[in-house]
């Protein structure tokens, strides 16, 4: 037998390159410094390119008047480059949201009617979606296009209804509820309501499930909130000196010294990032104690430190002026707000005004007091509903199938109505299919709303390929273009992903 | 002897109990298959049914025509005193004193454990959720897995989930309890602890249906052993008569290759 101690095990270092430690850290590293190198050398080129063939990369045009009109939106006149940027902006986003209700609802409805055991509604479904999804989207709104300019042209009295109700080859024109005086103070009122309604619906909860009667949660809280609303319509201007907060607010914000703001911001880089280290050592923390870093868990501390300290300099060093910017902004904010708010007003909240038609040129036309959408509007808008709907219907189908036909057998077993088990069973888990494919088709809206150039609809593209037209900017615009549907796009799939987490379903 | 002494016994015990579920000439076809050829039986109350067979003998089909998730094309089905027809207060009249318990257990992923097994009390029973919550957990305890309440099914083992299964039908309190083969899903040592859990139902005195492959189970609960083949029923008896004097060959060959 051989003897009982542990065979002496020799450790021996690998020579550098074959350790797995020191190959690891010199690929990051090379691999960092080739990213920053590459990404400088690029905007080098690009910049000495630009500038040797003489192609504009400045922003002035943003506060020069372009001296163009739009064919729609909260601004048909606007002064500067920014501002008609900003109308199309406008016109996209109301766009997309409207697009993405509609599309929705529309499409849950085809959806279901393609899953329902009636032959019509199933052969109704089956044609819309296959007809809708198969014309390129283009093709449609150009022939929505073309059916709505065949319209009756517009005149001093057209109908339906003179006064109230408009359609013609302009487009629609009907009655427009709007803000109005008093209606931030109004806004209080309602936020107070809707605390103490909120607060009386869990109380009712509470007591139908203890009691087991029905005591209407839901209903009993809307109803409390329109008495709310009634009595605040009368009352709202007590809550006048909220905008004597807010005045007080603006100067005190703009006594803060520049200095003082300046090394917060500051703090806050190093201290956000001393913080995310924290917590990403806490991941790691074993109930035994630290676990073994990895490298790359170095790395990343290391990067987060960097780049903490990066951010910090930049803001101290290169960029002292964002602190005054801040302190001006918010102390103008605070001062709008005041405004707002503030004592003198005690008009109405809300107000309506009726649609008119005003003839300044050769031409009638649709004046601003009505709610009008154009024709362009109306194109655009029924193509992207319908096109979209179309997909969505399948997604819905697709959603509601691939849950396990058990369920349905489960709740049909326990004496649960086929609408219950829609609602508790089936919807909940086919919501869960549903989601990632609806945030893709709302993406897929939002930027297809920039065919509106077909139809000469105002939306971002078509204002921004105006100006640049105008200005000879074609760059910077783009630029705008790419950043601002960037933004949409992952505004909505942040939205998505909350939800899909929310509706993610537990294992393990 | 076409019917032994103990089966006559069995017999006259169940005579005066009133009946449960009745089935007179019931027909299925899927397409051209038949699945069921004139299934005619009468459960008591308080019986335990177990029905066996080989796979594809109409066992399940049967059973789930019991409680409408299939539509049988021929004959009568009466549960209850209530006949089961096109009419929707019956089926749902039916569904709400059936309870069914599945071989892929189908319990809701998405609801906890005690959801799962209020979701029914509180829709449809309109029951306060107090109340139903507090039969929910008195429930798991009598199924054994009183700790798992707020769990996720998919946290759950298969003889736990299955547990979870039984108490959710039971939160209906069920006159009648269907099970379609409860156990063909689960690894062997968690067969026993479902099949203890029916073997306590069993005991309580509720009516039973069972599909099931657990011979063991039949012979020690049940009151009537019914065998199926083809769609039909080849022959009933007691479990005495059952394993130890089978009348039909069809019957001793298939005792011969399960035993």
């Amino acid at each position: 037998m051989a003897t009982n101690s542990p065979p002496s095990i020799h450790h021996e270092r690998p020579p550098l390159y074959r350790d797995v430690t020191v190959v690891k850290w010199v690929v990051q590293i090379v691999a960092l410094l080739l990213t920053l190198g590459a990404l400088w050398f690029l905007a080098n080129q690009a910049g000495d390119n630009l500038r040797a063939s003489n192609v504009p990369t400045d922003y002035d045009f943003l506060s020069v008047n372009p001296g163009i009109d739009l064919s729609s939106g909260i601004d048909t006149d606007p002064d500067t480059g920014g501002r008609a940027l900003w109308v199309g902006m406008v016109n996209t986003l109301r766009m997309a949201v409207a697009g993405i209700l509609v599309a929705t609802i529309l499409g849950v409805i085809v959806g279901l009617a393609r899953l329902s055991n009636n032959w019509l509604l199933k052969k109704i479904g089956t044609v819309f979606v296959e007809t809708l999804r198969n014309v390129p989207l283009l093709v449609q709104i150009l022939f929505y296009g073309a059916v709505f300019a065949s319209l009756d042209r517009v005149t001093a009295d057209v109908g339906p209804i003179n006064g109230w109700l408009h359609i013609s080859n302009k487009g629609l024109s009907m009655p427009r509820a709007h803000i109005a005086d008093g209606f931030y103070q109004w806004a209080v009122v309602l936020l107070i309501g809707l605390v103490v309604a909120n607060f009386l619906r869990k109380r009712r909860i509470a007591q139908q499930d203890a009691t087991g009667e029905e005591t209407y949660p839901i209903l009993s809280a809307f109803g409390l909130m329109v008495v709310v609303a009634i009595i605040g319509w009368f009352i709202h201007p007590i809550f006048g000196f909220i905008g004597n907060i807010f005045e007080a607010l603006s100067s005190l914000v703009s006594s803060v010294p520049e200095t003082v703001l300046q090394l917060v911001i500051g703090a806050l880089c190093v201290g956000s990032s001393a913080y995310w280290i924290r917590g990403f050592l806490n991941s790691r923390r074993t109930p035994a104690g630290l676990a073994k870093l990895t490298d790359d868990d170095y790395f990343r501390m290391i990067f987060a430190a960097v780049g903490g300290v990066i951010g910090a300099v930049f803001f101290l060093v290169l960029w002292p002026g964002l602190s005054s910017w801040m302190i001006n902004s918010a102390s103008d904010l605070f001062e709008v707000l005041g405004n707002k708010f503030g004592n003198g007003r005690s008009g109405r909240p809300l107000d309506v005004d009726l649609p008119n038609i005003v003839q300044t040129g050769k031409f009638p036309n649709y004046g601003p007091s009505g709610l009008n959408f154009s024709i362009g509007f109306a194109a655009v808008f029924f193509g992207v509903v319908f096109y979209t709907a179309a997909f969505v219907a399948e997604i819905v189908r697709g959603g509601i199938l691939a849950v396990p036909k058990g369920q349905t057998e489960a709740a049909a077993s326990l004496g649960l109505r086929r609408s219950t088990a829609l609602r508790r069973v089936i919807i909940p888990q086919a919501l869960r299919v549903m989601l990632p494919p609806l945030g893709n088709q709302y993406l897929n809206l939002t930027k297809n709303t920039s065919l509106a150039i077909a139809v000469g609809y105002s939306d971002i593209v078509q204002v921004g390929q105006t100006v640049y037209n105008q200005t000879g900017k074609t760059l910077p615009v783009v630029s705008i273009w790419m950043f601002f549907y960037l933004s949409c796009s992952l505004s909505i799939s942040v939205i998505v992903n909350f939800f899909n987490v929310r509706m993610k379903i537990v294992e393990r | 002897m076409n019917i032994d002494d103990a089966t006559a016994a069995a017999n006259d015990r169940l005579a005066d109990r009133d009946d449960m579920i009745v089935c007179v000439d019931v027909d299925k076809f899927y397409g051209d298959f038949q699945a069921l050829k004139g299934v005619t039986a009468t459960i008591k109350e308080g019986e335990v049914a177990v029905v066996c067979g080989p796979s594809g003998s109409g066992k399940s089909t049967w059973i789930r025509c019991i409680n409408r998730l299939e539509v049988h094309q021929g004959g009568d089905i009466v549960v209850d005193g209530i006949e089961l027809t096109n009419d929707l207060r019956n089926i749902e009249k039916i569904r709400s004193e059936v309870g069914m318990v599945f071989q892929q257990f189908n319990l809701f992923p998405h609801l906890t454990v005690l959801d799962n097994i209020t979701l029914a009390p509180i829709w449809v029973r309109k029951k306060p959720r107090g109340e139903a919550e507090s039969m929910a957990r008195a429930l798991l305890e009598r199924v054994g897995i009183p700790e798992q309440a707020e769990k996720f099914p998919g946290q759950l083992s298969g003889g736990q989930q299955q547990r979870v299964a039984i108490a959710r039908s039971l939160a209906m309190e069920p006159r009648v309890m269907l099970f379609d083969e409860p156990t063909s899903a689960l690894d062997p040592e968690m067969i026993k602890e479902v099949l203890d859990v029916m073997k306590e139902l069993a005991h309580s005195g509720i009516t039973m249906m069972v599909v099931t492959h657990e011979m063991g189970f039949a012979r020690e609960v049940a009151d009537r052993i019914m065998f199926m083949e083809g769609g039909e029923i080849v022959e009933v008896g007691t479990p005495e008569h059952f394993f130890t004097n089978p009348t039909e060959d069809r019957t001793k060959l298939f005792l011969s290759q399960i035993l």
